[in-house]
């Protein structure tokens, strides 16, 4: 419709610009994107300097993803129209999309010539700024961009242009950022500091920020004292507070003979005045009538634990750890947050307490009874949490982990009555009771290998689920659970239910693409890859725009925290891995033969020379701890656990990367086949493929090495923390060294996958998803073997037809066929063979897994469980079984496929 | 026990209701309108978002609410109320002449935290919540607050009939 307009627009005026671009947005819309680009490229050499074809031309290179031709369009615009302020303007946003920060440095100071608006001048500044931070060279930015920057805007102090706030931040920005502290000090005390007010306690911020830089402890202690009088609850500040009195204490500072003790007030420098200054801090809540705050006690806790670190024995002024977190409980016991503050300082206990705290819990409820109320049974409930935290449930045998099992599912189930009313976004009440029974579940499990206990603990979730419909956790846990058992089919819903959104895409991703491909649910690996990638893309357009409207609105110090953020993104390890596997997947469901791995890999647009992926800034953005755990600490998500599971996964990641790369690479080798027998006709460039599958080749080698030793360490992370790697199954099941060397295929994957994925035994049921893993691997293989075995029968052929047409010239019937030839037959004929038996195989499994009869299973014999919980257990033995039943059939179509071109590669 | 501190953009966003596009206009906007509270344990506890708009000539410059959102282990600790308090005392310092906010109609608990903390409802905005599942959009209440500098509180006199989203500015 918007293209007929713009066509009879362009019947009637011929070279009305606007109508043409108008037309080309049209054509992109259709998806006609070379049409519309030709068109808009056309009008964009005539130089346009109407308004609306600059801004629709705008628009349409936007969305092409072409925002370097925008400048290009202004740049003409503003040569043409040398004084319009508009168009500089424009000019300087179009820089500021693509970040040329010096261009935009001029064109700010061409605008602010036109027109003397302060703005523009400090655009300009600011300009100097982004190039002191994305300068390379350090030396620089300190030496040359920051002190311009100075300079440009202490001209403006000195004729006392500067009027806004934002330009007092700039000042603030630059001097900080050449660690001129003192300045910046002055800066925000005197006159200029005025002017900042929109933040709350902007200048207080900033002072402190100076006072912790420049180690100016009297200053930073007084400042602190002032604000926590003002707001005893703001935790930041008895942090600097303790920080700084210790400072001092060190240094032994002692008081001015004379005058004020420092600019912001009284400096306290002894112990015996913070303890009494937290001491009064609490007694000043105990007399409040309204609600306590939480923070001068657990500002006490926290001086305790400071004072214990140095070996100060004035600890005992504060009182008893043990009392005083009893006091805590029992100010905050009925709230969830309870135990997130006092986990924190469970260490304090000495180990004969630890066992005290809990029981206190219970007082006044009669020994096992179930609370009345929800604060009653809040309070409960953190005492769970808090013998979990202090490992007294994982001290607890087989038994007694059972009985805390029923007893947890016993509150859980009494709980329930208070949230009859509950809407279903709301959770239940008595949640996480369940969650923890759940918890003891994974124990039993762990540490026993009864997977018995596997299917329990599903089925309490299940129950949980159908109660409190939108308990992340639940999910989560559930997720989590299928995934190990490799049953990837009931995750989709589950994920999906969760909601995840935007970043989430980035941090909790891995849950999902860790274990799709690897499990044979191709097209949903394929989707969740698509969702995670959506989001990376649009990431990239979205932050630029922001930008631009941050400077708009004199936003300076958001400029580079947008810009951290966009770089944060693009250099995530999940950003990288999904980009590798969707190519891979793509690559192993998709292309067929040689011919089509061509295809393929020219459409992505894979080059094997390149390398797109920032080894060496590889951000890690995986939530790791998106999983509640009330675990001790000894049993907690460690440093050195995040440091390890990246460092695998990179590895894995760079096994992928460079499979692909070789993939492609044998592709375009693919493309000119030289007859090997004449080194002559071997042209450069046919040589330089090979000559970077070498190096690619030997770059795998390298990394395979590396991955071994890294398997070697078989680190264990905690059950709730990050899932190992594929590293370690891809090389048990031989598949790395087989795709490597690409050449000889072995029947030892195929030995690896016997037994079946889920088995019955005395009404109890076995599984082994290890063996849907291996298949995976032993599939992927096939298809790089096969793509292998193309290539060389696209070598292969003219050789034998050339040696025919000599054998008929000869008419000599004694030169045999050359042995590369047989041998090529023997081994696409062996090929066959291991893929036939492989299908055979696979059907096998399908056909008694479809035999399976897990209704014959009498639950509540075997499981000693309730009719109820039998029906979640069957639900959740359901669900993996038509999920191992889908992950077969795909595989299986897979195989097919594949097992049909390998009759075709005949020579 | 909270640390208030100014949002700075990076993965605090963890209970995203909007797309990250949304959280960069108001960063780039009214960044000091922007608050997050953390616990000692560094976990997000919290956040509030809002901007300021209106005529001043009209007497219509004022804070507006833009999200609020306490983690549900972090409730029930005053912690809203602190966060609105910061909103307006931002607000006062602009020179608004009331605060304002919209809120579903059908969430009860969240219109009698705002009545406690002085607020009142100012109008009916019909089918505000356009609503995603088949059921029908839901109406919302537009609530005000009078800051200091509307000294007689005509900001806040209710408009007896309701409105439709296409008329408010």
């Amino acid at each position: 419709m918007a293209i007929q307009q713009a066509d009879k627009l362009l019947k009637k005026h011929k070279d009305l610009h606007c109508a043409k671009v108008l037309k080309a947005i049209g054509l992109q819309r259709t998806g006609k994107q070379d049409e519309a680009f030709s068109l808009a490229q056309e009008v964009a050499t005539l130089e346009p300097t109407d308004d609306n074809s600059l801004q629709a031309l705008t628009i349409l290179y936007r969305e092409m993803h072409h925002p370097e031709l925008v400048t290009k369009l202004y740049e003409a615009a503003v040569k043409k129209v040398p004084l319009s302020e508009e168009y500089h303007s424009h000019l300087f946003m179009a820089y500021a999309r693509v970040g040329e920060y010096k261009k935009m440095q001029q064109a700010g100071m061409a605008l602010y010539k036109i027109v003397p608006k302060n703005p523009y001048y400090f655009w300009s500044v600011m300009s100097l700024v982004m190039q002191a931070i994305s300068a390379q060279d350090e030396k620089l930015a300190q030496t040359m961009f920051l002190p311009l920057a100075e300079r440009m805007v202490e001209k403006m102090v000195k004729e006392e242009k500067i009027e806004a706030e934002a330009e007092v931040q700039l000042y603030f920005m630059i001097l900080e950022r050449l660690g001129k502290c003192v300045e910046a000090l002055d800066v925000v005390r005197g006159p200029l500091g005025e002017k900042l007010t929109s933040e709350l306690r902007s200048r207080e911020n900033k002072c402190m920020m100076m006072y912790q830089r420049l180690q100016l402890w009297p200053e930073c202690n007084a400042l602190s004292y002032k604000l926590l009088l003002k707001n005893p609850d703001d935790w930041q500040f008895y942090l600097s507070y303790f920080d700084s009195l210790f400072h001092l204490m060190d240094k032994s500072w002692s008081q001015p003979e004379e005058g004020e003790h420092c600019v912001e007030g009284p400096v306290q420098t002894t112990v015996a005045e913070a303890v009494k200054f937290v001491v009064d801090r609490m007694e000043e809540q105990d007399k409040k009538e309204s609600r306590p705050l939480r923070g001068p006690y657990l500002a006490c806790l926290e001086l305790i634990h400071r004072l214990r670190q140095r070996g100060c024995p004035d600890e005992k002024e504060l009182g008893d750890p043990l009392e005083l977190m009893v006091q805590f409980f029992g100010k905050f016991g009925d709230k969830p947050c309870c135990i997130t503050d006092l986990k924190i300082y469970l260490h304090l206990l000495p180990p004969e307490q630890r066992s005290q705290l809990v029981p206190l819990g219970e007082a006044g409820e009669d020994g096992f009874g179930f609370p009345g109320d929800t604060k009653a049974l809040q309070r409960h409930l953190c005492v769970c949490q808090l013998s979990r935290a202090l490992g007294l449930q994982h001290a607890l045998d087989t038994e007694g982990k059972l009985r805390l099992i029923t007893e947890l599912k016993a509150h859980y189930h009494h709980g329930l009555q208070f949230g009859k009313s509950c809407l279903k976004t709301e959770l239940q009440f008595s949640d996480m009771y369940c969650l923890m029974a759940a918890h003891v579940y994974v124990d039993l499990w762990t540490e026993t290998g009864d997977e018995n206990m596997l299917w329990q603990c599903l089925s309490v979730l299940e129950e949980g689920l159908s109660f409190s419909p939108s308990n992340a956790q639940f999910k989560l846990l559930l997720l989590l659970l299928f995934c190990r058992l490799g049953a990837f089919q009931p995750v989709v819903d589950l994920y999906s239910s969760l909601d995840a959104k935007h970043v989430q895409h980035d941090t909790i991703g891995y849950l999902l693409t860790r274990y799709a491909g690897s499990l044979g649910q191709f097209a949903a690996a394929s989707q969740s890859c698509n969702f995670s990638l959506r989001f990376f893309h649009s990431n990239q357009k979205d932050t630029s725009e922001y930008i631009i409207q941050a400077y708009k609105y004199g936003a300076f110090e958001k400029i580079p925290e947008f810009i951290a953020f966009r770089t944060r993104l693009n250099q995530s390890l999940h950003f990288a891995q999904v980009r590798t596997e969707r190519m891979l997947l793509d690559l192993y469901t998709e292309a067929d033969v040689t011919l089509s791995l061509e295809e393929s890999v020219k459409a992505m647009g894979v080059c094997p020379e390149e390398d797109d992926i920032p080894w060496d800034n590889m951000r890690d953005n995986r939530d790791l701890t998106v999983l509640v755990s009330w675990d001790p600490k000894d049993r907690e998500l460690t440093e050195e656990h995040r440091r390890l599971s990246l460092e695998e996964e990179s590895v894995w990641l760079k096994v992928r990367s460079l499979t692909l790369r070789l993939l492609a690479s044998l592709a375009l080798l693919g493309h000119a086949p030289s007859p090997r027998n004449s080194d002559k006709t071997n042209e450069n460039g046919i040589s330089a493929k090979s000559s970077t599958l070498q190096t690619l080749l030997s770059q795998l080698d390298q990394t395979l090495e590396t991955a071994v030793q890294i398997t070697e360490k078989q680190t264990q992370y905690p059950f709730l923390g990050p899932p190992s790697s594929r590293l370690a199954s891809a090389l048990s099941s031989g598949s790395c060294h087989c795709q490597a060397s690409g050449v000889a295929i072995s029947n030892h994957l195929q030995e690896q996958c016997k037994g079946e994925v889920l088995e019955m035994k005395d009404g109890r049921l076995t599984t082994r998803p290890s063996l849907l893993e291996t298949l995976v691997f032993f599939v992927e293989t096939v298809c790089v073997v096969l793509w292998v075995a193309s290539y060389s029968a696209s070598v292969l052929r003219p050789l034998k037809s050339s040696l025919q047409k000599k054998k008929k010239k000869k008419k000599d019937s004694s030169s045999a066929m050359p042995v590369v030839l047989c041998g090529f037959q023997e081994w696409t004929g062996s090929l066959q063979g291991v893929v036939t038996q492989a299908l055979d195989h696979v059907k096998g499994q399908e056909a008694s897994l479809t035999a399976l009869k897990l209704a014959a299973l009498t639950l509540e014999e075997g499981y000693s469980q309730t009719q109820e919980e039998c029906g979640f257990t069957r639900a959740a033995m359901d669900k993996v079984q038509s999920s191992y039943l889908g992950s077969l059939q795909e595989l299986g179509d897979l195989l097919r496929k594949r097992a049909d071109s390998l009759k075709s590669l005949k020579i | 026990m909270t640390t208030l501190r100014a949002f700075t953009f990076n993965f605090d966003i963890c209970y995203n209701n909007y797309g990250i596009p949304f959280y960069l206009q108001y960063l780039a906007h009214w960044p000091e309108y922007f608050i997050v509270a953390e616990a000692p344990g560094g976990e997000l506890m919290g956040y509030i978002m809002g901007k300021a708009e209106g005529s001043v000539a009209r007497e219509e410059w004022h804070g507006h609410v833009t999200a609020l959102s306490v983690a549900p282990e972090f409730r029930r600790l005053g912690l809203a109320a602190k966060l609105m308090e910061m909103l307006e005392e931002i607000s006062e310092r602009k020179g608004g002449f009331f605060v304002d906010l919209f809120v579903r109609v059908s969430n009860q608990v969240a219109v009698n935290m705002y009545k406690q903390l002085g607020y009142s409802v100012y109008r009916t905005v019909i089918e505000y919540y356009s609503a995603s599942n088949g059921e029908p959009d839901e109406d919302a209440y537009d609530m005000r607050k009078a800051l200091s500098r509307d000294t007689e509180r005509k900001s806040i006199i209710p408009i007896p009939h309701p409105v439709r989203p296409e008329d408010i500015e």
